[in-house]
């Protein structure tokens, strides 16, 4: 466009197109255009690569260092748990299957070299029996919560968007299952599992199927601020639909608190499964968990509170590092605080 | 006029609130040819904005009703069309430019893709053609380094910029009609007059028909090729912009002309503006809805609605003395404004 043609003549045909004229080269266009000085608007930041919001958001998380360090601890927890075959049976012996003998010599000993975190009363590697229950832990947030915002975020969706007796329906719906008492309600779900089809799966089912309201509202009144920005009407007023609306433009705009409520979400889901596992409702023998070791080892708080004692520090300091990572997230997608 | 593409027949939209009926628009009439420009004058609230959003079809019903009336786009009824219909109208035949460009761009996506998606949706082209268009657009409406600039997010524009982006946006599909809500009203003076220069040079080019709603005869002064003026929702005059401008037939039109700031008088007569409010549309006025401001009312204009009176062919005003002998634009006492 800096090239100048001769001065401008007038065009033989008197109905040009856009495409028209781009093949004729938009030089004199612009020049009429933009007629006289140089505009000083176009002073613009140039050049340079544009970051994105969501690359916005990780240059500040990484600088909050509470936040890196609770991802870091969950990294840890999770690559343990995910190459435990790989190394925690080589050394510390299969904490999934019962030696007879080390049942009968090895029973409940104190942390010691070879048992960093000591055995449990069938002679069970603890430390070992920890990274498997990482495992169960893990699956139980990471897939409880995702039903959960799943169905949240498609709810609150519709509801925020649509409004009118949509919204009413879903809302009073989300009302009456924010109104149950949530673990008494898995329990009575858990319940009517037969006892010989418990397991993880009936677990994550039950902690996402309730989970999902508080996304549910959470999203939707997301929705409702997000959707009376100028940017939607006139994403309309181009011809855009309901759902490219809905989804293309709304959802990026709206999804930041459910991002940083699901975070913390998964720290709670780990708990309610642990609470679950700890009433014999969830997890079932042999499979380990870290609310059922403490059931187990319950028994033996006065004689051996180590038992106890690890699968709590591993349930305390997951869940607290979860929590701590929405936390730093929350902060991150914050663009209030951009500095 | 020669092809007829646009014409609002009698339009009504009345909006059903708890305080009454709001007769936001209330019968306005005139037809658009291919490539010409309209303004749309009018104070705050005399429904020129709503009469656009009304003909694609944006207002939300309910609280909005049409009352009555049609609008035929090339012989089509807007009113009565399905949504599916007139989505693929919206952006592609008749695109709009809003107000405000500092809210009107999504701000989580690039410049690019905000470009490339009606010409996806509407023309059917495919993400690398859409781009390259966008930058071609970007250069047409006097954009720099449209090549790094469409990789860019809304953020790193400015103000006249981002307006120059939903100009292009609008003519991304090649309109038939541009329609135009206030598009200079947040910009500074410098900038509105480059944009205005813009639209102008960018209409001569593409044929596009403009509809510019404007409470500023200044802006419509050099674009529009007839004028219609609207107050309270009716429309009181309408005309070739020459006529309404050399032989202004309403009281309301005298008092527009007479508030337009000059440079050419003495500080004392600057500015005449009109005196009163304009009335609430809820509880309109009787008669004569300008009359409680009008000079010249009298006990019909109190008691009678007017009809529209043609003075010539295609200019009308709605006014009972509108063209009688004597009844000219007099001296307006300018009180309130004084040095």
């Amino acid at each position: 466009m800096t090239e100048k043609h001769e001065p401008h003549v007038p065009h033989e045909h008197s109905d040009p197109t856009i495409s028209e004229i781009k093949k004729e080269g938009v030089s004199e266009l612009h020049a009429h255009a933009v007629a006289g000085p140089p505009p000083r608007e176009e002073a613009g930041p140039l050049g340079g690569t544009s970051r994105t919001l969501w690359g916005d958001a990780w240059y500040r998380l990484r600088r909050n260092k509470l936040a890196l360090a609770a991802l870091v601890w969950i990294l840890i927890v999770a690559i343990a748990a995910i190459t435990a075959d790989l190394w925690v049976p080589q050394n510390f012996g299969d904490p999934r299957t019962i030696d007879t003998q080390a049942a009968a010599t090895q029973r409940l000993l104190p942390p010691q070299p070879g048992h960093p975190f000591g055995t449990d009363d069938l002679g069970r590697d603890i430390f070992g029996r920890v990274i498997y229950g990482a495992r169960v832990s893990l699956t139980v947030g990471v897939i409880a919560t995702a039903i959960a915002v799943l169905i949240g975020v498609a709810l609150g969706a519709l509801s925020g968007y649509y409004g009118r007796w949509t919204d009413s329906v879903i809302m009073r719906t989300t009302d009456i299952f924010l109104a149950f008492p949530y673990i008494l309600f898995s329990i009575l779900i858990l319940a009517v599992v037969p006892p010989d089809q418990r397991g993880i799966w009936p677990v994550i089912a039950a902690i996402g199927f309730l989970g999902w309201p508080t996304f549910a509202r959470l999203f939707r009144s997301s929705v409702l601020s997000v959707k009376e920005n100028d940017y939607i009407d006139a994403g309309r007023a181009l011809g855009a639909s309901d759902a490219r609306l809905l989804f293309r433009h709304i959802t990026p705009n709206a999804i930041a608190p459910v991002v940083v409520y699901a975070t913390m979400s998964i720290g709670g889901a780990i708990l309610s499964e642990a609470a679950l596992s700890f009433l014999g409702l969830g997890v079932q023998p042999p499979a380990i968990s870290w609310g059922r070791m403490i059931d187990d080892g319950r028994a033996f708080l006065t004689i051996a509170p180590t038992v106890v004692l690890f699968p709590g520090l591993a349930i305390l300091s997951t869940v607290l590092a979860f929590t701590l990572l929405g936390d730093g997230v929350r902060d991150a997608l914050d663009v209030k605080m951009k500095d | 006029m020669a092809d007829e593409l646009l014409r609002v027949d009698d339009l009504k939209m009345h909006f059903h609130t708890r305080d009454g009926v709001v007769k936001a628009v209330d019968g306005v009439t005139y037809t658009l040819g291919k490539g010409e420009a309209l303004g749309v004058v009018g104070e705050s609230g005399s429904g020129k904005s709503v009469h656009a959003l009304t003909m694609m079809g944006l207002i939300p019903m309910p609280p909005g009703r049409i009352e009555g009336g049609d609008v035929l786009f090339r012989g089509r009824s807007l009113v009565q069309m399905p949504e599916a219909e007139i989505r693929k109208i919206r952006g592609n035949e008749i695109a709009m430019i809003f107000q405000d460009p500092m809210t009107s761009l999504n701000p989580v996506y690039r410049i690019g893709r905000q470009l490339a998606e009606p010409l996806m949706v509407h023309k059917g082209m495919s993400k690398a053609e859409a781009w390259k268009r966008a930058e071609e657009l970007l250069t047409l409406v006097g954009i720099p380094h449209a090549e790094s600039r469409v990789k860019d997010y809304p953020h790193q524009f400015s103000g006249g910029m981002r307006q120059r982006v939903m100009i292009a946006m609008a003519l991304a599909c090649d309109p038939d009609i541009l329609i135009a809500d206030e598009p200079t009203t947040a910009l500074d003076v410098t900038i509105q007059a480059q944009i205005l220069e813009l639209m102008q040079a960018l209409q001569k080019r593409t044929g596009s028909a403009i509809i510019m709603i404007t409470h500023d005869l200044g802006v419509v002064a050099d674009m529009a090729d007839r004028i219609l003026v609207m107050y309270a929702g009716r429309p009181v005059e309408y005309g070739t912009t020459d006529e309404v401008f050399y032989r202004p037939l309403h009281p309301y039109t005298w008092g527009l002309m007479d508030s337009i700031p000059r440079h050419d008088v003495t500080q004392k007569e600057a500015l005449c503006p009109i005196k009163g409010q304009p009335p609430s549309l809820i509880a309109l006025p009787s008669g004569c809805t300008f009359h409680p401001r009008c000079p010249y009312a009298t006990d019909k204009c109190r008691s009678e609605v007017p009809e529209k009176r043609f003075v010539a062919e295609g200019h009308y005003a709605t006014c009972h003395y509108a063209g009688d002998e004597g009844f000219v634009r007099g001296e307006v006492e300018c009180a309130g404004v004084s040095a």
